[in-house]
């Protein structure tokens, strides 16, 4: 041990001080992380009038699933006015399953399509595949607000504004970040079981579905869940061109709920059941996938 | 390598350029159809005409005359979507740029002219005439507000003025009686009786009055006032009742190319609000952005709150306890409320202008006026669905006098100030009326490099 | 090579149409709109009417548009309130997991702001932050200190902003951190403590440059993303209070989407581009990306 000076007169079943610090910082980093939740629900819960009352309570004021039924239309407009409420619904179930929809395609056909372009990328030679690969990479740095506009421009003239097609469009068949880690996956693995394929006369289509995407399945899943993070978490982009009920997402219809009558004060109870609403199905994704989304996210720090 | 990436560009570039140029030039007006192309639908077809609206509110009391009309005219169906106000507006822009904005849609007098200016808006004044609609029903000029060089672009729905809401027990608890409040004066020097009345009402964690030596202007429990905000630029509930009243205008006249942001009455106004709430007597700007000024009075954080007659139901609503409308401040020029109107607009890009126009009477019509005054939500433009919506509002025991008394009063009103470049006013007014509401900057030393710059927008 | 001696073109062939569909979505998604947007910026296009060409008007505007710098300005200052304080947080988040914990549950936790959608992340701390009825305030002034107005100040506005972005990202960057420190072999810290490494030695010594990958790609994308941070402004402040929170990517929206000048809108987009591209190669440059001190 080196002569510190504390640390030699540390005898080792003292109390661990510094262990029980650190619990307490973790602990209060838990609370901060976690109390905001715990107030989106206690809000949720609250009758709509009593909100302005028992700011500091902790508990719901005057407890009551009003809020939930308002926000799911289950409560005619003008009752909810004058509860207090501003009378507008989510079509939940709508917008989820819109959510869904979106989600689902995206991350289907970006994994898909990425993966091919990384691998062909990665293994096969091409012409041009240098500076294609390059050119790819270069878009990276292009800020989504640069192609937001023009491709807004572009889906309207194809006539799919307010379609999933339109939604998904421009995220379906590549990001090229998507394209970059695959690609920087694939480099990395061995070569050896691809060539014993090619040795055994196999096409490159038959290689890389049945020797290089099973073994690369963790790259995958880490791409596909962060595809669907982003996806299903996206505003913007479904906000400007999907915003009909009939395509809009969870995100965008809890916008749109945000607003309100001109000057009046914002539903905030109605609002607080809208958003746990939407944290739900983000939540069931979470603990059904916990795990794999962790490893993933320490997976995306490797490439 | 170097030399296939500038290929590739190079390509890339010209593949682009070739694609865009198929793709054509954004389409201006190919979207508009002349007036023939919606001709009138046979008896067996119905028409679908979407319609939007941005006040929940008034939701239900259109979504009565919707039902009524569509009775009357089986071949017509009128869907009704509200979104608020924020959304509302960029919707509606982005639906006209997409080709899916409504047939229909309540337009506001802040925002029509620029509209119009870019196509956006369906010439109604034919169809007035063809049909002899009798623009003399509408109170006041509210029908000329929506014309322009000989054009019309909506038919008046309804009206609206400025009055003061007052919570009765803070009223009682300082002493002040309903008359005291009527009868306010006010002077952007010295604030007048109103302003004393505004300290009086304000009171501090310790039980303080704003009068009191010991008033602790850092820890107010009950604000004097509560005012929506800082107003943009032209402060309808927040500011224009103040300046109005000292004999100030934003402009000369409809559609000027000239604002008066500059006028000392006008500075001398905002910088009077500015030292209200640094007194703490006027709940600062900062507190009321978040919450807004209604939700600020209703839950008791005010005495008195400015604003307008859309809101009475608002209050009736979530008013946690009793309140009633009292007139505005006389100021040096009297008592001047701001007189606004909502109307409906067609869109250029409707497939059924002339559905559309059917809707758009009869929302205009004595009938509607009569079923939106039932439901005691908003002033109908005209006389008769006005007293409806007084009865209506007297039977939930609201007095709304402070409101009608103002818009009939002579000279009690003014209108809302129409000009071009809406929105780059309110882009350049909003930053600078809220640094001076939060104090950080002088009404005098800002307000004029503002109004330059306002004015600079017309020559070019 | 080892690989058999197969005909390049019939490889070429393979290869094109495993790129092709990602090929077609590069051009009509991105290469295609970013030339386009080129274009559009030359123009005084309101969307509504054919555009003009008006050649570099936009810029030569843009370089005198005292709102333009205020906005550059603004996210300026996001990203150095961000992005230090985030990093340097995560880092302690990661080392204090590294000793105490590796249970799933905490480490889900904390990422569980990162899952959240932006739009219900600003909803959340819109409502926590209120001035009047917010519960941090109601927290403030029982505890007998004022009140803030959090988001509705201009000096307090983006501070705000910044750390309701770190509450959301924090969890997420600490946990690539930690992967990053489960990756250092035991084996480099018991000879450093051999040599007679202290803590802090230790720490600046080896785990810092041990972890210099983890760190490049956690600084580089959080650059980039606070540069273009938008749903969080949309959702509080809308660029107020007095412009304050009025960043790049919000003027972008707004002159796009409010005030009908898309050509305008489009010109700033690319300036926003060219700077992204500046202060990647910069930070690429700096951290020596790609290097590896194993």
């Amino acid at each position: 041990m080196a002569p510190n000076v504390t640390g030699a007169y540390r005898p080792k079943q003292q109390f661990p001080w510094g262990k029980i610090l650190a619990w307490m910082a973790m602990a209060l980093l838990l609370f901060v992380t976690l109390f905001p939740f715990w107030w989106v629900l206690r809000t949720a819960l609250t009758a709509p009038r009593a909100v302005f009352q028992n700011t500091g309570s902790l508990l719901p004021v005057q407890t009551t699933l009003i809020n939930f039924q308002r926000v799911l239309g289950l409560v005619d407009p003008q009752t909810a006015i004058a509860m207090g409420g501003s009378g507008q619904a989510i079509n939940f179930a709508r917008a989820l399953i819109n959510s869904i929809i979106v989600s689902g395609l995206v991350v289907v056909g970006q994994t898909t399509f990425c993966a091919m372009a990384a691998y062909a990328f990665a293994r096969l030679r091409f012409p041009f595949r240098n500076g294609l690969f390059t050119l790819y990479i270069s878009a990276l740095m292009v800020p989504a607000i640069v192609t937001t506009i023009p491709n807004f421009i572009l889906v309207r003239q194809l006539g799919w504004l307010n379609t999933f097609a339109g939604i998904v469009a421009p995220t379906f068949l590549m990001t090229p970040f998507a394209v970059f880690f695959l690609r920087q996956f694939f480099l990395g693995v061995n070569r050896e079981v691809e060539e014993a394929a090619y040795i055994d006369g196999a096409s490159v289509w038959l290689v890389f579905w049945r020797v290089v995407v099973p073994i690369t399945v963790p790259a995958l899943t880490t791409l596909a869940i962060v595809t669907l993070i982003n996806t299903w978490n996206s505003y913007l982009w479904p906000l400007i061109v999907g915003s009909d009920e009939s395509v809009r997402v969870l995100t965008v219809a809890l916008g749109i709920f945000r607003s309100q009558t001109p000057q009046g004060a914002p539903d905030w109870t109605g609002l607080m059941a809208g958003t746990t609403l939407a944290i739900i199905p983000t939540f069931l994704i979470f603990v059904l996938l916990g795990r794999r989304i962790l490893d993933s996210i320490q997976f995306t720090g490797f490439k | 390598m170097n030399r296939r990436i500038s290929l590739w560009m190079a390509l890339t570039f010209a593949l682009s350029l070739i694609l865009s140029a198929c793709g054509g030039s954004p389409p201006g007006t190919a979207s508009a159809p002349s007036a023939d192309t919606g001709g009138a639908a046979t008896s067996d077809e119905v028409v679908t005409i979407t319609y939007w609206l941005w006040d929940a509110n008034q939701l239900p009391a259109y979504q009565q005359c919707a039902d009524d009309f569509m009775e009357a005219n089986p071949n017509i169906k009128v869907e009704l979507v509200q979104s608020g106000w924020g959304d509302y507006w960029n919707n509606l822009q982005t639906g006209m740029v997409a080709g899916t904005a409504p047939d229909v849609f309540t337009n506001h007098l802040a925002k029509y002219p620029e509209f119009a200016a870019k196509g956006q808006l369906v010439d109604i004044q034919p169809f007035v005439e063809a049909d002899g609609v009798d623009l003399s029903v509408y109170i006041g000029d509210l029908a000329e507000l929506w014309a322009r060089d000989g054009k019309r672009y909506g038919l008046p729905k309804d009206w609206d003025t400025i009055a003061i809401v007052y919570n009765q027990e803070a009223l009682d608890a300082a002493g002040v009686t309903l008359e005291e409040l009527n009868n306010a004066t006010w002077d952007p020097e010295s604030g007048g009786t109103f302003g004393e009345l505004i300290a009086r009402l304000t009171v501090d964690e310790n039980g303080n009055n704003g009068l009191s030596p010991d008033f602790d202007p850092s820890r107010v429990k009950q604000y004097g006032l509560i005012i929506n905000g800082a107003g943009e630029a032209y402060g309808q509930t927040e500011w224009s009742w103040l300046a109005a009243s000292t004999g100030w205008r934003h402009i000369d006249e409809l559609y000027a190319t000239k604002y008066n942001f500059d006028d000392p009455r006008f500075i001398a106004t905002i910088q009077w609000l500015a030292d209200m709430m640094q007194k703490g007597y006027i709940m600062p700007l900062q507190q009321v952005t978040s919450l807004g000024g209604s939700a600020a009075f209703n839950s008791g954080l005010g005495a008195l709150h400015a604003n307008g007659s859309w809101m009475i139901g608002e209050f009736a609503n979530n008013a946690t306890f009793p309140f009633g409308f009292a007139r505005l401040p006389q100021g040096p020029e009297g008592r001047k409320s701001m007189f606004n109107g909502l109307a409906d607009s067609i869109w250029t890009g409707t497939q059924h202008v002339n559905e559309a126009w059917q809707w758009v009477k009869y929302a205009a019509s004595k009938d509607c006026a009569d079923t939106v005054g039932e439901f005691g939500v908003v002033f109908p433009a005209q006389q008769s669905g006005v007293d409806k919506a007084i009865a209506a509002f007297q039977a939930k025991g609201l007095d709304v006098s402070a409101f009608t008394e103002q818009a009939l009063e002579p000279g009690g009103t003014f209108l809302f100030p129409i000009t071009d470049h809406a929105s780059e006013i309110t882009a350049i007014m909003s930053p600078v009326m809220e640094s001076i509401l939060l104090g950080q900057v002088d009404a005098a030393s800002a307000l004029p490099e503002a109004n330059a710059q306002i004015n600079a927008l017309f020559q070019q | 090579m080892a690989r058999p001696r197969r005909r390049l073109g019939r490889e070429s062939l393979t290869a094109f149409l495993f790129v092709l569909p990602s090929l077609i979505g590069f051009i009509t998604f991105f290469a295609v709109p970013a030339v386009r947007g080129l274009w559009i910026s030359f123009t005084n296009w309101d969307l509504l009417r054919p555009a003009q060409f008006i050649g570099l008007g936009n810029y030569a505007r843009l370089l005198q548009d005292g709102e333009f710098w205020n906005a550059l300005t603004v996210t300026i200052y996001y990203v150095l309130l961000n992005i230090p304080l985030q990093t340097v947080l995560a880092m302690v988040i990661a080392v204090m997991m590294h000793r105490l914990t590796d249970s799933v549950v905490i480490k889900g936790l904390l990422i569980l702001p990162w899952l959240m959608p932006p739009v219900v992340v600003g909803l959340i701390w819109l409502w926590i932050l209120d001035p009047n009825l917010g519960i941090l305030n109601v927290a403030l002034k029982s505890l007998g200190l004022p009140a803030v107005a959090f988001l509705g100040l201009p000096q307090w506005a983006m501070p705000s902003i910044a750390m309701i972005n770190i509450w959301q990202y924090v969890g997420y960057t600490a946990l690539l951190i930690f992967a990053g420190l489960q990756s250092i072999p035991p084996s480099v810290y018991e000879a450093a403590s051999i040599d007679g490494a202290s803590e802090s030695q230790m720490f600046w010594k080896v785990t810092v440059p041990l972890l210099r990958p983890v760190l490049v790609f956690v600084l580089v994308t959080s650059v980039i993303g606070s540069f273009q941070i938008f749903d969080t402004i949309a959702i509080t402040t809308k660029g107020g209070p007095v412009n304050a929170t009025k960043v790049l990517n919000w003027y972008i929206y707004e002159q796009a989407f409010s005030r009908f000048n898309m050509g305008y809108a489009t010109t700033i987009s690319i300036v926003l581009f060219l700077i992204l591209i500046v202060v990647s190669l910069i930070q690429m440059r700096l951290l020596r990306a790609g290097e590896s001190d194993l």
